[in-house]
């Protein structure tokens, strides 16, 4: 019962993407927690970027927990953040999915029609981040 | 604006911003002659966007003089093809890029000619400075400054607030 929320955050704190993961053997729904995840994420970026300060690493590991849910967080050259909030500890597989995260994303920044910090509405986008979550999260 | 060693960007690139700076002053706007303000804002938004790529595979910058030392480093020698040649700051805010070759003054001859049309090829770049390193965190504003062609001087002030 993994469930993995996914949140890419601009320069003003707005979330510009955000999905939610979970493994597909899950058969009855027991509460939605997508408020709780969304609050979670929003109270983390603090600490992220706190922890940014301290390193140059792209990739900060775990910067928050919250009861049993834990927040992991990648910090761009261009301060763009990617937040994940996730129950189980999956270390590599988590920074393996930022980074190809990380790709996808600069890719759709190149293109001149999307003005960065906006939201990101693409069916491919969404598609690349459920097939990575799929192979690195979920599995 | 190639990272390859392929041969024909290098021609491509400056022949479309020959053309660029043509466009943009050939187009009047109430008989008005077009500006460098927007020759300017096409360089902030290609470096601004540009910026995600070419630091991918770098640490986050920790001061100002990092930054400063990338843009003159791989920024320049991944559009340009070399190293800025020297660079100067006071340590407050200022720095100061020396070029002595500047790849879109080289092919205009030397000498008093053409000074005054020079500065019409350097405004894409200061505002490709100028948006590669707002997406990296500075606010600054970028002139620049020909003496004796092709070498050429950009000069960054970092806006403190």
């Amino acid at each position: 019962m993994a469930t993995y929320y996914f949140l890419i955050v601009g320069h003003y704190d707005n979330p510009i993407f955000e999905m939610e993961f979970t493994s597909a053997n899950r058969e009855t729904k027991k509460e939605d927690h997508r408020h709780l995840t969304q609050f979670i994420a929003h109270a983390a970026l603090d600490l992220v970027d706190e922890h940014a300060w301290k390193t140059g690493n792209a990739y900060l590991k775990t910067v928050d927990k919250f009861n049993n849910w834990l927040v992991s967080a990648f910090i761009t050259s261009s301060h763009i953040r990617f937040l994940l909030v996730h129950e189980p500890k999956n270390e590599d597989g988590i920074r393996n999915f930022f980074s190809e995260m990380y790709e996808v994303y600069i890719k759709y920044s190149m293109n001149p029609f999307y003005q960065v910090d906006t939201d990101i509405r693409c069916a491919a986008f969404e598609r690349k981040a459920l097939f990575l979550a799929r192979k690195y999260l979920t599995g | 604006m190639s990272v390859s060693k392929g041969l024909v960007d290098d021609v491509l690139f400056e022949f479309l911003h020959a053309e660029l700076v043509s466009y943009v002053l050939n187009s009047s706007k109430d008989g008005k002659k077009g500006d460098v303000t927007s020759l300017e804002y096409i360089g902030f938004s290609s470096g601004y966007r540009i910026i995600e790529r070419l630091t991918k595979e770098w640490p986050r910058f920790k001061d100002e003089l990092e930054t400063m030392k990338f843009i003159c480093t791989d920024f320049w020698s991944s559009i340009y093809k070399k190293q800025i040649d020297n660079l100067r700051t006071n340590h407050q805010g200022v720095y100061v890029l020396h070029e002595n070759s500047f790849r879109f003054l080289r092919k205009i001859s030397s000498g008093r000619q053409y000074l005054e049309a020079a500065p019409k090829f350097v405004a894409f770049t200061c505002g490709l400075i100028r948006g590669a390193l707002a997406n990296l965190g500075l606010d600054c504003t970028v002139t620049a400054e020909i003496q004796q062609m092709p070498a050429c001087k950009f000069h960054i002030q970092v806006q403190k607030n």
